[in-house]
């Protein structure tokens, strides 16, 4: 898939970005330029699939396998950033 | 974290930190959720949602997966998704956690003599805080009586969609609304076909709150959102008369946990996350001194 970088957004006064839609946050020193896709991009799995086996180590230092750990329960799984910064 | 232990729901979140950072973060948060280490970004392209915007030589930020959260049934199955074009826009735990749980809003139930025979609608808010970034909806809930309709955008004139429209409200943006499947109509004057919504109608719309330009009261710590709710009943005879709800909603500003930005209930002061960066940098560039050599 061909993604295209959304370069409609911009910075504004400050440390300051804002997104087409007008949405206006923070942009820290020292952060990574903004790279946000525009029209499609990869969303992963699909709706109706199994999730597909994710095995990790977690901040105890324990491998997690996570459809085991879960013990049949649901779940919700967040892909995110960074804890970092 | 207690609603979604309480549900049985469990709670993971994935990203490309260390463990011994994500441990720091844990211990400065208070984090009781999992929290999983993908150093290499494994995962994150076995999913195949790394951020190919991100070129590898700006090593600090490749191997960011574009970000997302899935919900997934008891038998493994995802049953829900979100992900946004902007990574700092994203649904907030309550939406994430009723689609863990399959529900769906009450509709409200009527009341009053004639209850039975006209729409009865509610609107209400699906959390109680707004943090910056993290989206709530505003939810309108109507219940349509048998025989009648309410309409979808686009209608002729004369005629009032269901709809939720905000006021001006500084330093609040709306997304794209959520809105139940239609129907078609035909009106048997004009022969126009028009989309309508029968039955239980549930219309969402995501609002955010911006960093800056808003109005905040109580020192920050309060935003209030309103609008009202708009919609028109017609059944196969005849319409009635427009009807609005008015709604105003105040609710905690809140701050996310790396928004570490001024005052405001829930802020939590931001881990220093510069030795991990640090690493991050180090490993990336073939200098890693790892802490066990130390």
């Amino acid at each position: 898939m061909g993604i295209e970088l959304d370069t409609r957004g911009g910075p504004t006064s400050g440390p300051y970005y804002e997104d087409f839609e007008g949405f206006n946050m923070p942009e820290p020193p020292g952060h990574g330029s903004r790279r946000i896709p525009r029209g499609d991009f990869p969303t992963g799995p699909e709706v109706g699939t199994r999730l597909p086996d994710i095995v990790a180590t977690d901040q105890t230092g324990r491998q997690v396998d996570l459809h085991a750990d879960r013990d049949g329960q649901p779940a919700v799984v967040v892909f995110y950033r960074s804890a970092v910064w | 974290m207690d609603a979604y232990r309480a549900a049985g729901v469990r709670l993971y979140a994935l990203s490309y930190d260390e463990p011994d950072a994500l441990a720091d973060y844990a211990e400065a948060h208070g984090t009781t959720f999992t929290l999983l280490s993908d150093p290499d970004s494994e995962v994150i392209r076995s999913f195949g949602i790394l951020n190919t915007l991100i070129p590898p030589d700006d090593h600090p930020w490749y191997g960011l997966p574009f970000p997302g959260s899935y919900v997934v049934d008891a038998d493994g199955i995802v049953v829900a998704k979100f992900f946004e074009h902007n990574f700092a826009i994203r649904p907030g735990p309550e939406q994430l956690l009723a689609a863990a749980l399959g529900q769906e809003f009450q509709v409200p139930t009527p009341a009053g003599d004639d209850a039975a025979d006209r729409v009865s609608a509610d609107v209400r808010i699906d959390g109680d805080r707004l943090p910056m970034g993290v989206t709530r909806q505003i939810v309108a809930t109507f219940r349509v009586p048998e025989g009648q309709h309410l309409y979808s955008e686009p209608v002729p004139d004369g005629l009032v969609a269901a709809a939720i429209e905000l006021d001006d409200n500084d330093g609040i943006l709306s997304y794209e609304p959520v809105m139940p499947p239609t129907s078609p109509l035909t009106l048997s004057g004009s022969g126009d076909t028009l989309a309508v919504y029968e039955g239980d109608v549930v219309l969402r719309l995501p609002v955010a709150q911006n960093a800056r330009n808003m109005q905040k009261d109580d020192d920050g710590r309060f935003v209030t959102i309103s609008g009202q709710v708009r919609w028109q009943a017609c059944d196969d005879a005849e319409c009635f008369l427009p009807e609005s709800m008015p709604f105003s909603f105040r609710v905690e500003a809140g701050f996310p946990v790396l928004g570490d930005m001024g005052p405001g209930v829930g802020r939590v002061p931001a881990m220093n996350g510069a030795q991990h960066f640090q690493r991050l940098i180090d490993r990336r560039a073939g200098t890693e001194t790892r802490a066990e050599d130390q």
